[in-house]
């Protein structure tokens, strides 16, 4: 035994309890338990989502009231910020309702070369397949109605693959439970978007406004 | 007996000693010599000594598409078997001379072997390939099943009697080679058209003659190659030969001991067949294209499966989960019996070295990965299903971008792609980034209008000036449009345009998302 061991046995110093409770598989209620992110682009934002940013690995559920209020600007920026990364993984759209435009896209920064379209019957497989490849940065679905089954299925994949799954879902989804870490509904404004936490894991709910994109008209 | 054999005897030194041609299966009328004069032939007092190497060149008049089925069978008789496309067999048969009762017996065991698959063929024994391969062209077909039973020789006379025709040639020393290729006519060396003619207008037709012209001088008028030809004919040269491989597959099949009904627990029987399937790809560094499933049932035929894959594949696992899915989409009429796997040609494997990085970490390579999903994902959903952007340049909307195929990432690594793709990507747009929308309907929509204005599910309010795109009027896609940003009444921001020919409708061509 060592000279220096004074606590009593069975019991765990300070020290050690801090440094056992760092591990990112254990999340502790408030606590900001360290998470990677990747910043939304929008200072708002980040301050209210835990570890100020958009988790890289895990189920992130954005209700919106109906298709193209300005959901996916809000992604636009980490995005960019993924894909030109160096070892950057593949960006999947699976099954979005219209094409993306392509030059937007690259306007907005995003790498054209890491973007790939899956255009799928079976929209939940595909998805599923890309969250738990390991193979893909951020996976992006637009579904209709999901069990919370389903969902679990999704987020374990998602954690498995170490990869941003985004799911688009209706507002009316906003009523049930859903194990995503984070959920969040979007409206517009006239002037930008106003965004609503409904469960984030260590963040604070609530409402915050922000703006369109800088330079958007 | 004694008499005819001593004659025999006789009769076959004095041809070595002339010509050396070692012939020599007797005419067919006296069939009754044939046995004794053969053996006694083989060594003759006085021969020249016997080339390191002999070889069997087998000319195929009829049946080239047999050749490969020929060059595997003719692995019986050696080792060093090798092809010469598209209608020549080589073999080299020095060592097995011995085992095949002779020169005789071997090129008649050889000589069926072509009967059997039906192909009229001559044969020649030479100590180098390409004078056996020449030799050969020059012999005559023996019509298939024929060629054992009536061989074409006499022993006939000495050296005038030298013999293309009518006789297989049969050389083994390399002293008295070029003696007996000299009156082989040139063609049979198979020089292009106007080498033949130049040569044939300098009185040149058979191989003897243009052995005979300087060396010098042949190499300047006609180039080098056809004096190493030469050279490899007689044996100056070395003729090195590239051994013929027979094409392997894998193929095993596994009885089970009771009947199986869901496809988890067929593919779990495939398991041992797929783990088999991978060590015997890992020992041969060699990989799929493509894989067959077979499933036997009592009363039903077969079910079968076939995989077909983009990209060689040599890791079972892999192969067993595209199996596995598409099995899973077949319907077994019923209870499965036996099952079989079966390979396609096999393809030599591209070894890569393995990352020092975890993928993803410090830049590490993500190919295996992202190549895989792309193939999980087609193999259920059809190769069209997946596909990568691409911004061309333009300025009508509907042109400025097309689905392509995804980009492989494995390329991405190279400094060279790198450069490539900094060229390739995005042209800077030719107008201001964020008034484009994210999201572009697939034809323009017609919108009800009223006042002029636009309208869906109400009123759309206009935000800011147009944009004017005018262009394509050069190919018939021309477009005279004023663009406008619009909030539907659910604050939707929309991209409608007006045309600005009568009637001046209003369009919606994109959502910003």
């Amino acid at each position: 035994m060592p000279a220096d061991y004074s606590a009593p046995p069975g019991v765990i110093r300070d020290s050690e309890l801090a440094r056992l409770l760092e591990h990112p598989a254990i999340w502790r209620g408030r606590s900001a338990a360290r998470t990677e992110t990747v910043s939304t682009g929008f200072d708002t934002l980040d301050e209210c989502l835990p570890g100020r940013g958009w988790p890289r690995s895990g189920l992130t559920e954005i209700l919106v009231p109906r298709f193209g209020v300005g959901e996916l600007s809000l992604l636009l920026p980490a995005l960019a910020t993924l894909t030109r990364r160096p070892a950057a993984r593949w960006c999947v759209w699976v099954t979005p309702p219209l094409d993306p435009f392509a030059p937007a896209l690259a306007a907005h920064g995003l790498l054209l070369e890491k973007i790939l379209i899956a255009r799928a019957g079976a929209s939940l497989w595909a998805f599923e397949q890309s969250l738990g490849s390991g193979a893909c940065d951020v996976v992006m679905a637009w579904a209709r109605r999901l069990r919370t089954r389903e969902i679990r299925r999704l987020q374990l994949a998602a954690e498995r693959g170490r990869t941003l799954g985004i799911l688009f879902r209706s507002r009316s989804a906003a009523r049930e439970s859903s194990p995503a870490i984070l959920r969040m509904a979007v409206e517009p404004l006239p002037q930008g978007s106003r965004i609503t936490l409904l469960k984030s894991r260590g963040g604070r709910n609530g409402s915050i406004e922000i703006g369109h994109l800088p330079g958007g008209s | 007996m004694r008499r005819l054999t001593a004659q025999a005897d006789e009769a076959s030194v004095r041809i070595s000693e002339a010509a050396s041609v070692r012939a020599l299966l007797p005419a067919p009328d006296d069939s009754g010599r044939k046995a004794t004069s053969l053996r006694s032939v083989r060594r003759p007092a006085g021969d020249a000594p016997v080339a390191s190497e002999l070889w069997i060149g087998v000319h195929l008049f009829t049946g080239s598409d047999a050749l490969e089925r020929l060059a595997t069978r003719a692995q019986r008789f050696t080792p060093r078997v090798s092809v010469a496309p598209p209608d020549g067999l080589l073999l080299e048969v020095k060592g097995s001379l011995h085992l095949f009762n002779g020169v005789e017996g071997l090129c008649s065991c050889v000589a069926s072997e072509c009967a059997a698959l039906g192909v009229q063929s001559a044969l020649a024994l030479s100590p180098t390939p390409l004078s056996a391969l020449v030799a050969a062209r020059c012999g005559q077909p023996a019509p298939g099943g024929s060629v054992t039973d009536a061989p074409v020789t006499s022993v006939g006379g000495p050296a005038t009697g030298v013999s293309f025709t009518g006789k297989p040639f049969i050389v083994l020393g390399l002293a008295p080679l070029v003696g007996q290729l000299a009156p082989l006519p040139l063609e049979a060396l198979r020089w292009p058209q106007e080498t033949f003619d130049r040569l044939a207008r300098m009185g040149v037709r058979t191989i003897g003659q243009v052995l005979r012209l300087p060396r010098a001088g042949l190499a300047k008028r006609f180039g080098t190659e056809p004096l190493l030809m030469l050279d490899r004919l007689t044996g100056r040269d070395a003729d090195l030969r590239e051994r013929f491989r027979a094409r392997e597959r894998f193929r095993r099949k596994r009885d089970l001991t009771y009947e199986l009904e869901s496809h988890e627990a067929v593919l779990r029987a495939l398991e041992p067949l797929l783990r088999e399937l991978g060590t015997f790809l890992q020992a041969r560094q060699c990989s799929l294209m493509q894989l067959e499933c077979f499933l036997q049932h009592r009363q039903a035929p077969a079910t079968r499966c076939l995989l077909r894959l983009a990209t060689p594949v040599a890791d079972a696992t892999r192969l067993g989960e595209l199996l596995a899915e598409r099995l899973n989409r077949l319907v077994l009429p019923e209870p499965v019996r036996s099952c079989e796997l079966r390979s396609g040609a096999l393809v030599r494997s591209m070894l890569a070295s393995n990352t020092l990085w975890q993928p993803g970490e410090h830049g590490g390579a993500v190919s295996v990965e992202s190549s895989g999903l792309i193939e999980r994902l087609r193999a259920r959903l059809g190769p069209e299903a997946v596909y990568g952007l691409q911004v061309l340049p333009g300025h009508r909307p509907e042109n400025t971008w097309r689905a392509i195929e995804p980009p492989s990432q494995a390329a991405s690594v190279t400094r060279k792609s790198r450069a490539a793709r900094a060229s390739h990507t995005t042209p800077c747009p030719p107008w201001p980034p964020f008034s484009r929308p994210l999201w572009l309907l697939p034809a323009p929509r017609l919108l009800s209008q009223r006042n002029g204005l636009p309208r869906r599910r109400g009123a759309l309010r206009l935000r800011g000036d147009p944009e004017r795109i005018e262009s394509g009027w050069w190919d018939g896609g021309e477009i005279e449009r004023d663009y406008y940003v619009a909030v539907d009444i659910h604050g939707v921001r929309l991209w409608v345009f007006r045309e600005r020919v009568a009637p001046h409708r209003w369009f919606l061509h994109g959502l910003f998302g």
